[in-house]
């Protein structure tokens, strides 16, 4: 609650306006029945018609003064209320947008959007509410039971006798209940998890035939569910009524203590009825927001951790900027990932030269993913250091660097947008000319040209309408387009065939002459051409030299050679 | 303007939909019908149902005649009448409305969740059963969300709609009732405040219906930048895009904020010009009922005084109809989007007379076989292979050739549009489906593990394996000795769903579950693609040993690891290109013979 505060803060000036003109409204709600018992006293019992209409022009003009102040408050409100939703969004993304990858592994892709996206909206949706709550409510609670006892001051004690009753089941209600919504978050998270992991192995659930084993695994957490929302609406079905009943049983006390008094005045009892309906309205309002407030409790502590998330890695306080030729050098360096015991690699030490391309092959598990990783800094060394043309890399400008590197990931990942516009992430003034180039070289012109609107096909989310190989090829010639100093390429040719990959890796063998390149493979045919091959296993380099150097010196190479070429190799069937 | 807005999907807001309210309205596409489903899945719930709508419209009895009674108490008073009597009236009144209201609530909490809970029930039940293709054209998150919050929501809104339509109808009608008892003159005046309300609402939801539904897109437009941005933000880091993407994300959030200020501000005038127009009908009336109190048409103070307690409460139904309805025809057209899954056709049911397989030996044979997952892009033409029984078959081929098709028509994720695929002779819809698919063995190129213990993992559609299995299983597929370096060994509760192991790890533990199925054909679609070629050799070791007497499809990259198969099928374009042994299409020097050079050019 502390951060929805924090953000009503900044728009004190807009939430206090507001508030004023809720005041406003309330008083002229809270006028209103007075005015209804002077038009019953002084009007209709007198039977005095000018005196009904010079009272009903009153009422009406405070009615119109009510409605305008409701209108005012609601242009304030709703600009209080969206303007902290656009800015909470601003700033969760802003904060994400700066965090590391360590720190996104932590929290998590899908978490965080949830985040930015439900979890705010209900923060909005309360804060629309809390103005009424908060303000307003109690401004028609204590004005009306002062309006009450001002007409008819003998109710004092009812009044004090009711108000307790009422507060006392307030908090009653609140104490019981809120506790039991928590649980009901809890499970329908619960439900959301079998949910999700049934339709994510649908193929396997299938396979195995195991389709009722997932059904009694959901149905015995829909059920869990259910209890426990039976639970919290049990609590508002008992509290509620009761709250009801109190403020009712007041209307009754009031009509007595009045008519076992001398006859009073009909309009004002009329009033005092009429007020204790709206008392009755106010506190209604409090307890129907427990479910309300459980939910955003739950989204502000989501929102706050994002929030609250520093970056996992250090900014050089005087960045460097060297010209980046290519040049690497590994200093025992260690990694392991943030929260496993586990180091993935342990003392790295190599050095790659400015235009060398280094094949890495390893076991899976081994660390080559980890390992080029560290290099445009998506993860920092837990020990040793990275040095790109003598610079430590921790050193250097994030943007400098990484400007100079290029990127293919494992996983081909595009955007919304034309084709054009995705290979233009890599040099954004890159010319069309240069565009065409990368993707011939990386064997994407083909089917490019092939689709009705060539460059100007639009992707949707993610590149959904293209096939895993057709994305990996965009994404190489995004990387090309780049023309990176370090060319990063993490097993980005797996869901390319044969054919294909062989002619990917010649294109950029022959577009890669100056660049210094790192080859992340499992397949020893990609790797062995290269200028050295680091060869790697459980987080430790056992092999680094040119492929006939580790044939001879590195085991595990050759183990992995003959595993993919057998170990007559083409004798047989050369 | 309604019908336009009928296609719009639901929109999550708060990981909710809330149909209606402050949202998009939609209008259902046949209420009736709908409802009519709706009564039927309440089966077995029925008698609470009733009950609580008996309940509803004695709770609206209060509102009804607590005015009258009050106005009697007025007259008791300012006569000096009997006031005890009234007085006892009125509390009896409360008490009894306390009770109906309490009981209400009450069994609602019950009757409710069990109705959410058994369409939930009912909806998975029919999604377990539906064919693959629906879970490959329909988005998961949509189906999640249809799952437990659009239920659940969906079913709230109608019961509470239903119960609060029936308790105002009945108000209404009731408070008509006695105001036209009191006074039938000051009645019709009063109709005409309600008709002014009536088209004051009519106006305002016109407006705000158009911006609530821009809202919603404007919505879905944000959502969508941040997933993308978000899941891929390693490369929006990796080519330093992050100030572009804040730019186009502020943007949309910006249009955002604008149009939800627009939309509330304009569904704000309702409330307060609609308190204008019922103190304008306060005015009226009682300015009507002194003049008619001075002629003497009136004499009854009390009269009055209940006549404008029931004008301050009549308008009230008639704005909460207006807005329940609404509500309650976006919940039934979100209902409709429940049933439209409901009545997607589950997979075939077994054929009359399907027989029982036991034991089969395993002869495959596909026979002219034409398949496409779209009538208009055939993926398969003319695809006739045979496999003997206790025989290992390759299948290789491009990406897009089709091989991963083919497992899917074996083990009936998908049928063939023509030809037949016979399983020891006999067409595969011969057999039970349950029997068919525990024929098959399989290790898919999606490694999903579940989120229970690795122990439960392996023996995943067999619980009734014992702890030898298991750990023979692990064995078998060189799995166990990462199993044994886990913290609690086989009994590591894989939390996240097995993301928490390498996807070597996550491929070893796939294999060890289809070890243990000991299924008597094995297909393996590309299992071993991420895993290390050393592992992949032991793996392969393994798979010879458990492959000995059973059939067995392989698909995968390398060459070199199918070398030995029995029969190799190169497929292209749908199609088969060449088939035969290993020597036979090398000798036969064709695009197979290509593709191993390629391969192992570099010799």
């Amino acid at each position: 609650m502390k951060l929805i505060l924090k953000y009503i803060r900044r728009h004190m000036g807009i939430f206090l306006i507001s508030t004023f003109f809720l005041t406003m409204e309330a008083m002229a709600d809270l006028m209103q029945p007075t005015f209804m018992s002077m038009i019953v006293d002084k009007g209709i019992q007198n039977a005095d018609i000018a005196q009904i209409l010079f009272l009903g022009v009153i009422m009406l003009g405070i009615a119109i003064l009510g409605a305008m102040c409701a209108i005012m408050r609601n242009l304030f409100a709703s600009r209080v209320s969206q303007t902290i939703g656009k800015e909470l969004r601003r700033d969760m993304y802003h904060n994400v947008q700066q965090l590391s990858m360590e720190n996104i592994d932590r929290l998590r892709p899908e978490s965080i959007i949830t985040r930015i996206t439900n979890d705010v909206a209900q923060i909005q949706e309360f804060i629309n509410g809390i103005m009424r709550i908060m303000v307003k409510a109690p401004i028609i609670c204590v004005g009306a039971i002062l309006l009450i006892l001002i007409q008819t001051p003998r109710q004092a004690p009812v009044m004090a006798g009711i108000l307790f009753i009422v507060s006392l089941l307030v908090v009653g209600n609140m104490k019981i209940g809120y506790p039991r919504f928590g649980v009901v978050q809890k499970r329908l998270d619960l439900l959301n998890g079998v949910a999700r992991e049934f339709l994510s192995s649908v193929r396997v659930v299938k396979a195995f035939h195991a389709e009722e084993e997932e059904m009694n695994k959901f149905e015995g957490v829909s059920v869990e569910l259910a209890h426990a929302n039976t639970a919290a609406l049990r609590t508002m079905a008992v509290f509620s009524p009761f709250i009801n009943l109190t403020v009712n049983f007041g209307i009754v006390l009031l009509l007595w203590i009045s008519g076992s008094g001398q006859s009073a005045e009909i309009g004002r009892l009329m009033a005092s009825v009429n007020y204790m309906t709206q008392v009755l309205f106010a506190v209604n309002m409090i307890s129907n927001t427990l479910n309300t407030a459980v939910r955003a409790a739950a989204s502000s502590a989501r929102i706050k951790e994002v929030l609250e998330e520093k970056p996992a890695q250090h900014v050089p306080q005087m960045p460097l900027m060297p010209e980046i030729k290519g040049d690497i050098y590994l200093e025992q360096v260690s990694f392991a990932y943030a929260g496993s015991g586990k180091e993935t690699l342990r003392n790295i030490d190599i050095h790659v030269c400015p235009g060398e391309t280094v094949g890495i092959i390893g076991s899976t598990g081994s660390g080559k993913s980890t390992l080029v990783n560290l290099i445009p800094r998506f993860y920092d060394a837990v020990r040793g250091t990275i040095w790109i043309d003598g610079c430590d890399v921790t050193q250097i400008d994030t943007k400098h660097l990484r400007n100079a590197i290029a990127v293919v990931p494992q996983k081909a990942l595009l955007f919304s947008g034309t084709i054009r516009e995705n290979l233009r992430w890599g040099r954004a003034e890159a010319s069309d000319d240069e565009l065409i180039k990368a993707a011939e070289t990386a064997c994407a012109d083909e089917f490019i040209k092939q689709s009705e609107k060539g460059y100007e096909t639009m992707l949707g989310q993610g590149g959904v309408n293209l096939s895993g190989g057709q994305k990996q090829r965009l994404s190489i010639a995004r990387a090309l387009v780049r023309r990176p100093r370090i060319l990063i390429l993490d097993d980005c040719t797996s869901a390319l065939d044969a054919r294909t990959e062989a002619d990917v890796l010649s294109g950029l063998r022959s577009m890669a002459e100056n660049i210094t390149v790192l080859l992340v493979s499992q397949r020893i045919s990609a790797v062995m051409r290269a200028d050295r091959i680091l060869c790697m296993d459980n987080g430790s380099v056992v092999g680094y030299g040119r492929h006939d150097e580790l044939m001879e010196s590195c085991e595990t190479y050759r183990a992995i050679y003959h595993s993919q070429i057998g170990p007559e190799g083409g004798e047989r069937h050369g | 303007m309604a019908e336009k807005s009928g296609g719009m999907p639901p929109v999550n807001l708060n990981g909710i939909s809330r149909p209606g309210r402050g949202g998009v309205f939609v209008k259902p596409k046949n209420m009736k019908g709908t409802l009519r489903r709706l009564w039927r899945l309440t089966e077995g719930q029925r008698k609470g149902l009733g009950w609580i709508l008996l309940l509803s419209a004695f709770a609206s009895g209060a509102s009804i005649l607590s005015p009258y009674v009050t106005g009697k108490a007025v007259t008791a008073i300012s006569g000096d009448d009997a006031v005890s009597w009234v007085l006892l009236c009125l509390t009896g009144l409360y008490l009894g409305d306390w009770m109906v209201k309490f009981l209400q609530a009450f069994f609602m909490a019950l009757i409710g969740q069990r109705v959410i809970h058994h369409i939930r029930k009912t909806l998975f039940s029919h999604i377990k059963t539906l064919p693959l293709s629906f879970f490959d054209n329909h988005r998961h998150g949509e189906l999640m969300s249809r799952l437990t919050n659009d239920v659940d929501n969906i079913s709230t809104t109608i019961s509470n709609s239903l119960t609060l339509l029936l308790t105002y109808g009945f108000t209404v009608v009731g408070i008509l009732f006695m105001m036209l008892y009191l006074s039938p003159f000051l009645t019709v005046v009063s109709l005409f405040g309600v008709g002014m309300i009536f088209i004051l609402t009519k106006t305002v939801t016109k407006y705000t219906r158009r911006l609530f539904s821009r809202q919603q897109k404007s919505l879905g437009a944000l959502n969508g930048q941040v997933e993308e941005s978000v899941s891929g933000l390693s490369i929006v880091k990796a080519f330093c895009r992050e100030e572009e993407m804040e730019r186009e994300f502020e943007e949309k959030n910006e249009e955002l904020c604008k149009i939800s200020i627009k939309a509330l501000i304009c569904s704000g005038y309702l409330m307060p010009l609609m308190n204008v127009i019922n103190n304008l009908l306060y005015v009226a009336i009682s300015v009507l009922s002194g003049v008619l109190f001075v002629n003497g048409r009136i004499t009854d103070i009390g009269l009055v005084t209940s006549f404008l307690l029931y004008v301050r409460q009549f308008t009230r139904p008639f704005v909460e109809i207006a807005n329940i309805y609404n509500n309650f025809q976006t919940a039934v057209a979100g209902a409709e989007r429940v049933f439209e899954i409901l009545d997607e056709s589950p997979e075939p049911p077994d054929r009359q007379g399907a027989v029982r397989l036991n034991h089969p030996r395993g002869d495959i044979e596909l026979r002219h076989v034409e398949f496409g997952y779209t009538p208009e892009n055939p993926v398969l033409k003319d695809i006739s292979i045979k496999i003997l029984a206790g025989t290992q078959a390759a299948i290789v081929g491009a990406t897009g050739s089709g091989k991963t098709t083919i497992i899917n028509l074996l083990t009936r994720f998908y049928d063939i549009s023509a030809g037949n695929i016979l399983l020891d002779g006999r067409d595969l819809r011969d057999y039970r489906m349950e029997d068919l698919r525990k024929a098959f063995g399989v290790v898919l190129q999606d490694t999903a593990l579940f989120a229970i213990s690795v122990r439960d993992n392996i023996c995943y559609g067999h619980p009734e394996a014992t702890i030898e299995q298991i750990k023979k299983a692990a064995q078998t597929s060189g799995a166990d000795s990462f199993i044994e370096r886990l913290p609690e060994g086989y009994d590591t509760i894989l939390e996240h769903g097995g993301m928490e192991l390498s996807q070597g790890e996550r491929q070893l533990l796939t294999i060890a579950r289809a070890v243990l199925a000991n299924a008597p054909i094995l297909i393996l679609d590309e299992a071993t693609s991420s895993v290390d070629t050393v592992t992949e050799q032991k793996i392969r070791r393994a798979m010879l040993q458990i492959c000995a007497n059973r059939t067995s499809v392989i698909i995968a990259h390398r060459l070199s690891t199918i070398r030995d198969s029995d029969l190799i099928i190169l497929l292209e374009n749908g199609t088969i290109a060449e088939q035969g042994t290993h020597e036979e299409l090398m000798a036969y020097n064709g695009h197979y013979a290509q593709m191993y050079k390629t391969q192992t050019e570099c010799l």
